[in-house]
């Protein structure tokens, strides 16, 4: 499903979408392995990788330049090291890309007062959406430098997977609607920066909204609007048109990652749908931990007697020992049964990969070359 | 003083619950009723509040749902309010979906969801006169925008509502709930929701949404009446997002985690002894690995080696933990029924 990778007009984007705890991370370090041991200079951006996942990737938490992974660590079966074309990963922190851009763009003297600014606070760390804008944010960034053959890119682990789309969009909207600075401009009356205040009492209808929300609040937010328009907006809303061009266009591609559970399960389809209606390019699905049954394993009830003859297991064990089995092969059945859901709700098998349940966790290097030997 | 006031009134009312939950047990002559209830089971569905926490995906519903199913077996009337925008509780009550306004989903268990626009729109209507005006400011795009773009007007809308459930009260003057469990939204979110009272205050320091804010405070902040719980699974991250709660709870907050549950743990099979003759048979027997019994070993190696690596994350949980520590069985399925998730609430 992932051969694309190798080829040299392949995707140079790769986007990692699913609920949380599905293993989203694990998935795109070992899809930028495979990138790099495919001769592509590859960087992964990632969210908040498990502390030995990180250790690995050589991440430091609170550290967001780009790490180049110690990838000649690595050794194959024959002992001999694995030519790659570089490996880098980078943390993404919403309050500190957005720090970054204030910084960047606003002048000094407006600076702090954006930082103090109780909005920006919020804005920057809390809202809905502001991780969601900083990857794609950070996404564009590297993609222009041009440095890399191949990103990939693990999204924020919101509650629903499609948040990561719609959120960037949503939180434009607030922030950049001429609507909104139509409604407030004249009702702020003229001064300098931060004597701005709202005329509240000039227009019934923000008399009203201050009533619910206090004066002090509405003040504040008008505050925000006003820097953020006067010094933010136009290169924000000119690079999230940019970054939903590269998103929809043929260089990027969209992975939908689940484990075989109900919810990231119907999460996933219903982002595929999502992707195929506004026509954005969907790669596939990646199902992680599968419990698989072994070809030579009974599917079926055990033979008591016929298993345990000659043996001096006592009844408890056998009892236990058969009950065990069922179980797991129990696990490998439902696990089926949910694959089978998918492909038949898709309507595909071929874009769907399924990836076994590790006997260990996946913590370093070699356990992601491994796992990047499915794709 | 007060303190100690306040925890005999609880001890009294945890007892008038116990009394009734026996004459109920003794005339369904269920045997699942006649059991007591595990104190720390008893003490938190007591609380009129319940926070059920966590990352996302590890089970924050279905550990919501059997706790109101334990609620329900000692006579309790608990409403389930769902935070967030996933329908995962009507879906198991027979795929409806739930709304604002409470609808009955088994004997004594209600079910809602918190809808914070319909509750600002209701907020409006009520404090904003004359009414034209109010109607005028639900309907303009400036309140879509302020309705996204405010910061914590979600949230406080969400808890207000959470509020008034608490106060409703019916025609017996007696309150309609015993117990209120929130299904929360993943933690970020949910750290948001709880913090918003203390930080509003600052904000908001007159006028009516402010006398709300201190009442809401007051009811998050007191032990006897409001408890979070925590739901974490057995592996790397949830642990890890698990204790760092913990001390977010505690120092952020000021409400401890009552209660953490461990959601899908392998069940331990196989005593020490079992585990020696497994080995015995493997260096015995002629014929393996290609034997029937072989691929029950197989099958026993993989359920111990994922049972050990669980139980490193387990002990962890066992000794950062703030309150009680319950670990729920891993059912082999990979979508639970309302029944299951019954069968799980008795927390043995």
């Amino acid at each position: 499903m992932l051969n694309c990778i190798n080829e040299p007009d392949g995707p140079e984007i790769i986007v990692c979408c699913g609920s949380g705890g599905v293993g989203k991370t694990t998935i795109s370090a070992a899809i930028g392995l495979h990138g790099a041991l495919s001769g592509k200079k590859t960087i992964v951006l990632t969210i908040d990788p498990a502390k030995r996942l990180a250790d690995s990737l050589g991440l430091k938490r609170f550290d967001s330049d780009a790490q180049r992974v110690p990838v000649e660590n690595l050794v194959a079966g024959d002992d001999s090291p694995i030519p790659d074309a570089g490996l880098y990963a980078m943390m993404l922190d919403a309050k500190h890309t957005f720090d970054q851009l204030i910084s960047r763009y606003a002048p000094s003297e407006l600076q702090k007062k954006i930082f103090k600014n109780r909005y920006y606070q919020h804005l920057s760390n809390n809202m809905a959406g502001s991780h969601e804008y900083m990857a794609m944010e950070k996404l564009y960034e590297i993609f222009n430098q041009n440095q890399y053959d191949l990103i990939v890119l693990d999204t924020p682990p919101s509650r629903r997977a499609l948040d990561f789309l719609e959120a960037p969009q949503r939180m434009l909207n607030i922030l950049g609607h001429n609507f909104f600075m139509r409604m407030f401009k004249p009702y702020l009356k003229a001064g300098r920066w931060g004597v701005r205040f709202l005329n509240i009492f000039a227009s019934p209808v923000l008399k009203g909204v201050s009533k619910v929300l206090g004066k002090q609040a509405l003040d504040d937010f008008a505050g925000f609007m006003q820097l953020w328009d006067d010094m933010m907006f136009e290169g924000f809303s000119r690079r999230a048109t940019a970054v939903k061009e590269l998103l929809a266009g043929n260089k990027t591609l969209f992975l939908a990652v689940s484990t075989p559970q109900r919810l990231p399960m119907d999460e996933a389809i219903f982002l595929s749908e999502k992707l195929l209606i506004n026509e954005m390019p969907f790669g596939g699905f990646i199902i992680n931990r599968v419990n698989f049954s072994d070809p030579n394993l009974e599917t079926q009830g055990v033979n008591s007697d016929k298993v345990f003859a000659g043996t001096r297991i006592d009844p408890e064990l056998r009892q236990k020992l058969i009950s065990v089995h069922n179980n797991i092969l129990k696990m490998a059945e439902n696990d089926a049964r949910s694959v089978k859901r998918l492909m038949d709700k898709t309507g595909s098998e071929k874009n769907v990969l399924q990836i076994p349940f590790a006997d260990s966790e996946i913590v370093g290097l070699d356990d992601l070359y491994r796992l990047s030997r499915f794709f | 003083m007060s303190a100690k006031n306040t925890a005999k009134n609880t001890a009294k009312t945890t007892d008038e619950h116990l009394i009734s939950g026996e004459k109920k047990a003794s005339v369904a002559g269920s045997s699942v009723l006649e059991e007591p209830a595990a104190a720390w089971l008893d003490r938190l569905l007591s609380r009129r509040l319940v926070f059920v926490m966590g990352k996302g995906g590890v089970g924050k519903t279905t550990i919501s749902i059997a706790l109101a199913s334990a609620a329900e077996r000692m006579n309790k009337k608990v409403l389930l309010a769902e935070i967030g925008d996933t329908d995962s509780i009507g879906r198991l009550y027979g795929d409806k979906a739930l709304t604002e306004v409470p609808r009955r989903l088994t004997q004594l268990i209600w079910g809602a969801r918190v809808d914070p626009k319909a509750e600002l729109e209701a907020y409006v209507r009520s404090h904003v006169t004359p009414g034209f005006i109010a109607g005028k400011i639900v309907r303009s795009r400036l309140f879509e925008y302020l309705f996204d773009a405010t910061p914590g007007l979600k949230e406080v809308m969400s808890l207000g509502r959470l509020w008034r459930w608490e106060k409703e009260e019916n025609s017996l003057a007696r309150a309609t709930y015993d117990l209120i469990i929130v299904d929360a939204p993943a933690t970020g979110h949910a750290m948001s929701l709880l913090r918003l009272p203390d930080l509003l205050i600052n904000m908001i320091r007159v006028g009516p949404v402010s006398n709300q804010i201190r009442g809401l405070q007051r009811l998050l902040k007191n032990r006897q009446k409001t408890s979070l719980v925590l739901v974490s699974l057995p592996e790397e991250l949830p642990v890890n997002e698990a204790i760092e709660f913990y001390s977010m709870a505690e120092n952020t907050l000021d409400m401890p985690v009552a209660a953490t549950f461990i959601n899908c743990v392998y069940p331990v099979v196989f005593s020490r002894i079992n585990l020696q003759q497994i080995e015995s048979i493997e260096s015995s027997d002629p014929a393996f690995p290609l034997s029937a019994l072989s691929r029950l070993i197989a099958s026993a190696r993989i359920l111990t080696r994922r049972q050990s690596d669980q139980q490193k994350h387990i002990k962890e949980i066992y000794a950062k933990s703030t309150g009680h520590v319950q670990e729920i069985p891993f059912c082999f399925t990979n979508d639970l029924t309302i029944n299951q998730i019954r069968e799980l609430s008795s927390f043995n």
